[in-house]
């Protein structure tokens, strides 16, 4: 059996150059393709809210329950596998990051740096915005981000709170709450437009922004941690079965991130003498 | 876990508005929402929920919120007892009554036709599909130091809560952003 992916911090990446250059050729290879191919960045990001609105925010009936359930955990835990997928397709070295918004760094300097960067040498920085398609008789654009001020995003003790919770019900909401913050957080408001918010602010565009996909590595690994505390199987029964639309996997088929072919890590490097 | 509740109602969800959005008639939402784009979000303040009958002995309490609307903006809902004067720079301390936040991650307003964002309320039987993914939210605020120090101080406490909103569209009310069924005070044994 193969290893698994190590799925690094944004902090790690970013002290190694050759996985950094593989997420940002990864990322400009999809974003480069036409929105009607089905590997592109308009097409894989397009799953989630605008244009085919697949995402899986709150609890809600039906696919035969009476009573609402909440999928928001695996359903973009599955969304990620195979977008993970589809970046090794453009760059088979390639690994997705996590962006860790209760770090030091992230307290005092927000977004992370590779991801505000405009330019990597002569070239467009691709983690820096996505492009989004053409809307509402507005013609196709790249995203934007107006970020709050650092000092309000989630501390550690916040997660600490969260993996102390016993009850998936009740930790999948609170995670939940804390994931809102940092999508509205990170898309912000325009000062000279406050109509025009940043694409990370609203559900319709938030997954064409590059840094959707490490804050929901984030949210992912945090459930992963939790799991791993309060149990991989902790979950209600009746969850078990329900697919994972549009994706081939059913709750149960997410549960263990260890047979879906990855794994979290984080490392800190010093060079030798 | 024994659960114990007081609850009051909240403003009604989605106005006409959030469900009735086209395509076509984008131009007039755009304008129509410019007006609110520079106005602080309404605030909400409702009717006196007893603080009295609730065991003194819970392990945790919160505040449950049924039926929030999250079809617009995003926005950070801010919760105080007993100071209906609140707004975005009262200090986040029990001393003002702050009781916690939620947060919620707003749809952007409709970008589809006209229906797109209306929720059936009667599904057909066999229908294999989730619902609708408007459905209105539940939102839960841990608040139990907040509520266990209101507890001692007041017989009954009134609700006011401060949206501040975070992100949005073009597409989307940012006055009339706070949208909900009914709030409830819980304890757990």
């Amino acid at each position: 059996m193969a290893d698994p992916t190590l799925r690094p911090s944004i902090d790690s990446l970013q002290q190694k150059p050759t996985q950094l250059a593989a997420l940002r050729d990864a990322y400009e290879k999809m974003q480069a393709l036409a929105g009607t191919d089905n590997r592109s960045w308009i097409y894989w990001a397009g799953l989630h809210g605008y244009p085919q609105w697949q995402c899986w925010h709150h609890s809600r009936i039906g696919q035969g329950s009476p009573r609402g359930y909440n999928l928001f955990l695996p359903w973009h835990r599955a969304y990620l596998v195979y977008w993970e997928h589809a970046m090794r397709d453009q760059n088979a070295d390639v690994v997705l990051p996590w962006w860790d918004w209760t770090s030091a760094t992230s307290h005092q300097s927000g977004v992370p740096q590779s991801f505000v960067t405009p330019k990597v040498g002569a070239k467009r920085n691709s983690l820096l915005n996505g492009p989004v398609p053409p809307m509402l008789g507005d013609p196709e654009r790249f995203t934007l981000r107006f970020p709050g001020s650092p000092n309000r995003l989630p501390t550690p003790s916040d997660v600490d709170g969260l993996l102390a919770l016993t009850s998936f019900v009740d930790f999948t909401a609170q995670l939940e709450d804390i994931h809102d913050l940092i999508h509205g957080w990170t898309g912000g408001r325009n000062p000279s437009s406050p109509g025009d918010g940043g694409d990370m602010g609203s559900v319709a565009v938030a997954a064409f922004d590059p840094i959707f996909w490490s804050h929901h590595c984030m949210i992912d690994r945090i459930w992963y941690l939790w799991q791993l505390r309060q149990g991989v199987n902790n979950i209600p029964d009746d969850y078990l079965d329900k697919p994972l639309a549009p994706f081939s996997l059913s709750v149960r088929d997410v549960l263990d991130i260890n047979r879906l072919g990855y794994e979290y890590v984080d490392s800190h490097e010093s060079g030798g003498h | 876990m024994k659960a114990r509740t007081g609850a009051v109602s909240g403003r009604n969800i989605l106005s006409g508005a959030a469900g009735k959005l086209a395509t076509a008639a984008a131009a007039k939402i755009i304008k129509k929402a410019a007006a609110s784009y520079r106005k602080p979000a309404k605030k909400y303040t409702g009717s006196k929920i007893s603080m009295e009958g609730f065991s003194s002995t819970f392990s945790r309490a919160d505040l449950k919120f049924d039926g929030v609307d999250h079809a617009g903006v995003s926005y950070e809902a801010r919760i105080f007892f007993n100071y209906p004067e609140a707004d975005e720079s009262t200090p986040l301390t029990l001393d003002y009554g702050y009781a916690g936040r939620f947060h919620i991650f707003g749809h952007g307003g409709c970008f589809g036709d006209v229906g797109h964002c209306e929720i059936r309320e009667q599904r057909r039987p066999f229908d294999p599909r989730p619902g609708h993914p408007l459905t209105p939210a539940g939102k839960t605020v841990i608040a139990t130091e907040a509520i266990r120090q209101a507890m001692k101080k007041w017989k009954e406490v009134t609700i006011t809560v401060v949206p501040i909103v975070l992100s949005g569209t073009k597409l989307c009310d940012y006055e009339d952003v706070l949208k909900f069924d009914k709030v409830s005070i819980v304890t757990y044994a």
